[in-house]
């Protein structure tokens, strides 16, 4: 691992293609990122930007069309690699028909935990997320903010090194956002590296130690948020521009308010 | 298109007549009922299948659809693995299954069988339609019913519980057949075996051919692997015989395991290649 970077993207391009493999969509188009050891790193970028498909292909889900992509110095695909690693999708894609502290000893399952440590974390984590009293009922009939909250507590399960997280706080209320964020917080003081995307600026400006901003898959800009001269919306704005390309604004009529 | 419940309502109504057969029988119907066992016995086969294929499909595609799949192979494990448990687990539950239904129309089957031998040896008629009627409505009856109390009761999860009840039952119609008749035991079990073979084999290409494809996909896949097993499925006709108090030949048996290991290889590896390069 070259100085202590825990994710390294080098030039990574992905290109999906149709059934003929023709190409259909450049989602991620040269990008170079580093994520170092300990570091709240935010992946910014609007909607279509190629966040989802970039976490995707660091974790192991998708391959690069061109370019490496290496998480704690290996393969994505290296079963030791994602040992390390526990992730927050975008949705809490989760089985309907498990109770909560089963969902938990399920992915404890998966991260290789013993029965009886599996136990123990499951309780833990509940208690952290808040959950303890609804442990026994089905996550099916959970509100989005419940199951958010049982998927943020199966990323965790494993005692990961590296967290990723693909817009934490969506779904969450404001208090539930602030106390994910007081987590984030609290699992980087303690050493975790954590990588999220989100749409927030706002949330990633509390939490984010550096962030890049993607448009169109390519990193538009990079650097560390305590070094902002404006608010990381400003700053956002002004590098992706996306007021400009919003095509619904003429329809409406405000377009000359919004430019 | 064919789909899950109705395959599992068919599958009900065949078991329904095969409980039913040896009562309309006593009531001298001849061979009209024989002849409605006889479809019924095909269509338990049949239906079984179809319901193996399309659950097995369910369940695959649901962890694609719903992104358990890509959860789980996010975390420390190979997708290979992760489909070769996946399809593990749909095996063993569906072969409990299948030996439920096939233990509870063999049992009804033998029981008339047997009635007649010993009335045809000993000269006096014994009744042993009660006892095999009582067996069969019990399979389709109690399970749910005691798995139903567990949920009120106890909290016990619905589903997992009828199954396991119906395992368990199916164990219990074993030792009562042997009760019966040890040949029975004897023959229920290749018996099993022979029914088990093409669908293992359609239900694993089920299970290879939904990691890459949709539902309809994967099950026109298992449909063009039915017909090109179809050579196996005289396995059914050797069971109808063996119900009618047939021989069986361990060779026979032998030759069917022979015959559907290589396909159950073959889906295997298909399936976990599938599985590798899914993105």
């Amino acid at each position: 691992m070259d100085n202590q970077n825990i994710i390294t993207l080098d030039n990574v391009r992905k290109t999906f293609r149709d059934f003929w493999l023709r190409p259909t969509v450049a989602a991620v188009d040269g990008l170079t990122i580093s994520v170092r050891k300990g570091e709240v790193f935010g992946l910014l970028g609007p909607n279509g930007s190629g966040k989802s498909t970039t976490i995707k292909m660091i974790l192991g889900l998708l391959s690069p069309s061109a370019g490496e992509v290496k998480l704690f110095g290996l393969s994505p695909r290296s079963i030791e690699a994602r040992r390390r690693l526990g992730y927050l999708p975008e949705l809490s894609y989760l089985h309907p028909f498990l109770t909560a502290s089963e969902t938990l000893r399920y992915y404890a399952g998966l991260c290789g935990l013993s029965r009886k440590e599996a136990a123990s974390r499951t309780k833990e984590l509940l208690e952290m997320v808040g959950l303890s009293d609804v442990a026994s009922r089905s996550v099916g009939g959970f509100s989005k903010g419940m199951a958010r909250r049982v998927a943020l507590a199966a990323s965790l399960i494993g005692r990961p090194e590296l967290l990723i997280l693909d817009e934490p706080t969506s779904g969450l209320d404001p208090i539930s956002t602030k106390e994910v964020k007081t987590l984030v917080k609290a699992l980087a003081a303690g050493g975790m590296t954590v990588l999220m995307t989100s749409h927030l600026l706002a949330d990633a400006q509390d939490v984010c130690d550096r962030v890049t901003i993607v448009n169109h898959g390519k990193a538009v800009a990079e650097g560390e948020v305590s070094r902002l001269e404006t608010s990381l919306e400003e700053f956002f704005l002004a590098k992706v521009g996306d007021v400009k390309d919003f095509r619904l604004a003429p329809f409406l009529g405000v377009s000359e308010k919004i430019r | 298109m064919l789909s899950e419940p109705l395959s599992l309502l068919l599958l009900i109504s065949a078991l329904a007549i095969e409980v039913l057969a040896p009562v309309l029988h006593l009531h001298q119907f001849g061979e009209a009922v024989r002849t409605a066992r006889d479809a019924s016995f095909s269509a338990l086969f049949i239906c079984s299948t179809a319901f193996a294929v399309f659950a097995t499909i369910r369940v695959f595609r649901r962890e694609m659809e719903s992104g358990t799949f890509e959860m789980a192979v996010a975390h420390a494990v190979s997708r290979g693995g992760f489909f070769l448990a996946k399809a593990a687990g749909a095996f063993i539950a569906l072969s409990i299954f299948a030996l439920t239904v096939f233990s509870t129309a063999l049992v009804m089957h033998k029981g008339a069988a047997i009635g007649g031998e010993i009335a045809a040896a000993t000269g006096r008629l014994v009744r042993v339609y009660g006892p095999c009627v009582a067996f069969g409505m019990g399979a389709i009856v109690l399970p749910p019913v005691a798995a139903a109390a567990c949920n009120r009761f106890f909290r016990c999860r619905f589903v997992l519980t009828a199954f396991l009840f119906s395992a368990l039952y199916s164990l219990c119609g074993g030792i009562t057949a042997s009760v019966i008749s040890w040949g029975v035991t004897a023959r229920l079990f290749p018996a099993m075996l022979l029914v088990l073979c093409p669908i293992v084999a359609v239900l694993f290409s089920a299970a290879a051919f939904s990691m890459r494809f949709k539902a309809n996909g994967a099950a026109t896949a298992a449909a063009l692997t039915l017909a090109l097993i179809l050579p196996a499925m005289d396995n059914y006709y050797r069971v109808e015989a063996l119900s009618r108090g047939g021989a069986l030949e361990c060779a026979e048996v032998l030759l069917s395991i022979l015959f559907a290991l290589p396909a159950f290889a073959a889906f295997l590896l298909i399936g976990v290649h599938f599985s590798m390069g899914r993105e």
